[in-house]
C-alpha cells in the first residue's frame, strides 16, 4: 500500500513537471482534433502523430502519446454523438443514444456525460493500473517462453471469438497477419523471408504502414465510395453540465461499466472492444424501461463512454506488464517506445520507474485536461465537422503522408502505405475484417520468438506446452472460447449480440 | 475466376458472384504466392527450427482456410460481390506516389500540393479553385508544423533555398 502511495507520488512528480504538462495538453489537443475528423479512429489518429512525439524525451514522448490516445477516444465519442459517426468499432454504441440526445437538442449533455464518465473509468482504471501493475510484473518475469507463447494463443483466440462477422473469417485474417509477421530477416540467421527482393522490407512490414494503410487509407477509400450523408446536429448544443437528476441517472451505469471495462481492458487479446457492448446491454436489462434505450437514454452513453475509456486505459497492463500488446493501439505505443529506446515489458518497471508511474500519473493528468480542453472547444468541433468530405479527405491524405514519411524519412514508407491501403480497400470488398490480422501480426513475431525458444529447449517436443501447468491452462483455454464460439446456440447468440 | 466451371443457377447470386467464394481464392491464391517464395528457405527440425518452418507451415494453413472459405461459400448464404469502383483507389494511390516520388528532390513545396490535387479528383466533384486553394493553405500549414514547429528533417524545397 505505501509502496503503491509512494509510487503514485513519484510518478505525479514526474508528470505535473511545467514541460510534461504542456506535453500531455498539446497530445490530448491534437488527438481530439485529428480524432473528431469522420472515419479516422485512434490507430490511424496516433500513427499519423507520432511524429509529433520524436524530439522529446522518453518519458514526455510516451506522456503526449498516452494524451494523444485519449485525445483520439475522446475525439471519436464527440463524431458519434453529433454526427452519427462512429470513429471506431468502440463508439458505435454510443450513436445509438448519444446522437438521439444530440437530435433532441441534448448535445451539450451527452458530450458532458461522456466527459465525465470518461474520467470517472479513467481515475479508476488508473488506480487498477497502478494497483495491479506491479504484482503482475513480478509474476511476469516468472513467465518462460511456453507460458508467452500460451498467453499469445490466448490472444489470438479472444480477438478471433470478439471479431464481428465469421469466426471463419476471423481465423484467416489472424493466420494472414501470422504470415505477414514472418517478411524480413529471420531471427536467427538473418535470411531474408518473403521480401520480394525489396531491401525495405528486410526489418519486416512496419507496424505503422501496415496500420495507417488498412485503416487510414483504406477508410477513405470506403467513405468515397459512399455519397456524403453526414447531418451535423444543427442549432444548438444546450447546455454542457448535466443536471442532478441526469448526474443520477448516470452514477450506477458508470459505476457498473468502469467495473466491466477494467475487467475486460486487461484481457489480452482486444477485450476492450467488448466493454461499450457489455455495457450497452447490461444497462438496458437492468433499465426499468427498456424502450428508452435508443431514443435518447443518458445511461445509454454514460455507461458505453465510461466502459471504453476504462478499457482502453487498463488495456495498457499487458503492454506495461507482460510486453504482450493486446490491441493494435498498444501495437503502435510499442513502435513508439522502442523509437524512444524503451523495450515495453516487466523490466520497465524496475529499470525506469519515473518513466513508467510518470506515464501512469499522465493518464489521470490527461482525463482531466479532456475534460477541461473539450467542453469549452465543443463548438469548434462542430464547425469542424462541418467541412465536407471532398475537402476533408484531402488534408487527411496530407497528414498521412507526412506522418508516414517522417517515421522513418523513407520515401518507400508512402509507398507500402499506398499498396495496403488498396489491400484494405479489397479486405472490405471482402467482407473481411483488418483488426484481426493486425493483432495476428502484432504478435506474429514475438510468438516465433518464443515458440522456437521453447521447442529448442525442449529439443522439439510439443509436449513442453502441456507438461508446463500454466502455458497448458492458457492452451486449454484458448481452446475452450475457441470451441464455444463455433458450438450452433452460442454462434446464434454472438450473432445477435452484434446485431444489436 | 473462370465464371463457366459452375451452373449453380438456382441460387440467387451465382458462385463466382458471392464474396465468400471470390475471398477464398484470393486467399488461396495469396497462399500459394507465399508459398512458393519461400520455396528455398529451409525448415529445419522442431527442435531448431529453420527460417522456413514459420513462413510455410502458416502457408499452407493459410491456403487450407483459404479452400474452407470457398467451400462454406456453397453450403451457406454468402453476401453477394459489392461493385468495385476504380477512380477512387487509383488516384488516392497515385496521389500518394506522387508524394513519394517528390518528396525528397523537389521537397514539401512541391510534393504537398501536388497529391492534394491529384487526390481531389478521386471524388466526384472537384473544384479546381478551391482545391490548389486548400492544397496552398495545407501545404503552409504543415510546413508549419512538422518543419519549424517540430523540426522534422523533411525536405521543404531543395531546389530553391537548399534544404
Amino acid at each position: 500500500m505505501f509502496d503503491l502511495i509512494g509510487n503514485l507520488g513519484l510518478g505525479f512528480a514526474t508528470a505535473l513537471s511545467p514541460v510534461n504538462l504542456l506535453l500531455a495538453f498539446v497530445g490530448c489537443l491534437v488527438g481530439t482534433l485529428i480524432g473528431v475528423l469522420p472515419g479516422i479512429g485512434p490507430i490511424a489518429t496516433i500513427a499519423m502523430l507520432l511524429p509529433l512525439t520524436f524530439k522529446v524525451d522518453p518519458t514526455g514522448a510516451l506522456i503526449m502519446l498516452a494524451g494523444i490516445y485519449y485525445g483520439a477516444q475522446y475525439g471519436g465519442s464527440t463524431t458519434a454523438i453529433l454526427v452519427n459517426i462512429p470513429g471506431e468499432a468502440t463508439s458505435v454504441v454510443t450513436t445509438l443514444d448519444g446522437h438521439a440526445m444530440a437530435k433532441k437538442g441534448q448535445a451539450g449533455i451527452a458530450l458532458g456525460i461522456a466527459a465525465i464518465g470518461s474520467f470517472f473509468a479513467g481515475t479508476v482504471a488508473t488506480l487498477v493500473i497502478a494497483a495491479i501493475g506491479a504484482p503482475l510484473t513480478k509474476l511476469a518475469l516468472l513467465f518462460g517462453p511456453a507460458e508467452y507463447f500460451g498467453l499469445m494463443v490466448l490472444g489470438l483466440g479472444l480477438a478471433i471469438v470478439l471479431a464481428r462477422g465469421s469466426v471463419l473469417k476471423a481465423v484467416i485474417m489472424v493466420v494472414f497477419g501470422l504470415l505477414l509477421a514472418t517478411v524480413g530477416q529471420d531471427l536467427e540467421t538473418g535470411q531474408e523471408r518473403l521480401t520480394l527482393g525489396f531491401d525495405d522490407l528486410a526489418d519486416g512490414i512496419d507496424f505503422a504502414v501496415l496500420a495507417m494503410g488498412v485503416f487510414g487509407i483504406a477508410e477513405i477509400l470506403r467513405n468515397l465510395e459512399s455519397p456524403e450523408t453526414r447531418n451535423v446536429v444543427k442549432g444548438h448544443i444546450g447546455r454542457l453540465l448535466p443536471s442532478l437528476a441526469d448526474l443520477r441517472r448516470s452514477f450506477g451505469p458508470i459505476v457498473r461499466a468502469t467495473g466491466l471495462g477494467s475487467a475486460l481492458g486487461i484481457l489480452p487479446g482486444n477485450g476492450a472492444v467488448l466493454a461499450p457492448f457489455a455495457s450497452y446491454t447490461l444497462e438496458k436489462k437492468l433499465a426499468k424501461d427498456p424502450s428508452r434505450f435508443g431514443k435518447g437514454a443518458i445511461e445509454g452513453v454514460a455507461g458505453p463512454e465510461a466502459a471504453n475509456n476504462a478499457g482502453a486505459q487498463t488495456a495498457f497492463i499487458p503492454l506495461l506488464t507482460l510486453g504482450i500488446p493486446p490491441n493494435a493501439v498498444m501495437a503502435l505505443m510499442v513502435g513508439a517506445m522502442t523509437i524512444h529506446g524503451v523495450i515495453p515489458g516487466p523490466l520497465v518497471m524496475t529499470k525506469s520507474p519515473s518513466l513508467f508511474w510518470g506515464m501512469i500519473a499522465s493518464m489521470w493528468i490527461g482525463n482531466l485536461m479532456l475534460l477541461i480542453i473539450n467542453l469549452p472547444l465543443i463548438g469548434l468541433w462542430v464547425r469542424l465537422l462541418k467541412v465536407p468530405y471532398r475537402l476533408l479527405f484531402i488534408m487527411i491524405l496530407l497528414f498521412c503522408c507526412i506522418g508516414i514519411y517522417s517515421i522513418n524519412n523513407n520515401p518507400s514508407d508512402v509507398y507500402f502505405m499506398a499498396f495496403f491501403g488498396l489491400v484494405g480497400y479489397v479486405l472490405i470488398k471482402l467482407g473481411l475484417e483488418a483488426a484481426p490480422m493486425l493483432l495476428g501480426f502484432v504478435l506474429g513475431r514475438l510468438m516465433e520468438e518464443k515458440l522456437r525458444q521453447a521447442l529448442a529447449l525442449s529439443e522439439g517436443s510439443f509436449m513442453t506446452f502441456v507438461e508446463r501447468p500454466v502455458s497448458a491452462a492458457l492452451l486449454l483455454l484458448a481452446l475452450a472460447i475457441m470451441v464455444i464460439a463455433v458450438l450452433p446456440t452460442v454462434r446464434k447468440g454472438r450473432e445477435e449480440a452484434f446485431q444489436e | 475466376m473462370a465464371p463457366n466451371e459452375t451452373n449453380s443457377s438456382r441460387s440467387p447470386t451465382a458462385i463466382w458472384l458471392r464474396q465468400d467464394f471470390v475471398g477464398g481464392l484470393v486467399v488461396i491464391a495469396v497462399a500459394l504466392f507465399a508459398f512458393w517464395q519461400a520455396a528455398d528457405l529451409p525448415i529445419g527440425t522442431l527442435g531448431g527450427m529453420g527460417p522456413g518452418m514459420l513462413p510455410k507451415s502458416l502457408a499452407v494453413l493459410f491456403g487450407l482456410l483459404g479452400a474452407a472459405l470457398v467451400l462454406d461459400s456453397f453450403l451457406e448464404t454468402s453476401l453477394p460481390l459489392e461493385p468495385w469502383s476504380i477512380r477512387g483507389p487509383v488516384l488516392v494511390a497515385l496521389a500518394i506516389v506522387a508524394f513519394g516520388l517528390t518528396v525528397r528532390p523537389l521537397g514539401l513545396v512541391v510534393a504537398g500540393p501536388l497529391a492534394i490535387v491529384i487526390a481531389a479528383f478521386a471524388s466526384d466533384e472537384v473544384h479546381w479553385v478551391e482545391t490548389i486553394v486548400v492544397g496552398v493553405l495545407m501545404t503552409a500549414v504543415c510546413v508549419g508544423l512538422f518543419k519549424f514547429a517540430l523540426g522534422l528533417p523533411i525536405p521543404l524545397a531543395p531546389w530553391l533555398i537548399g534544404y
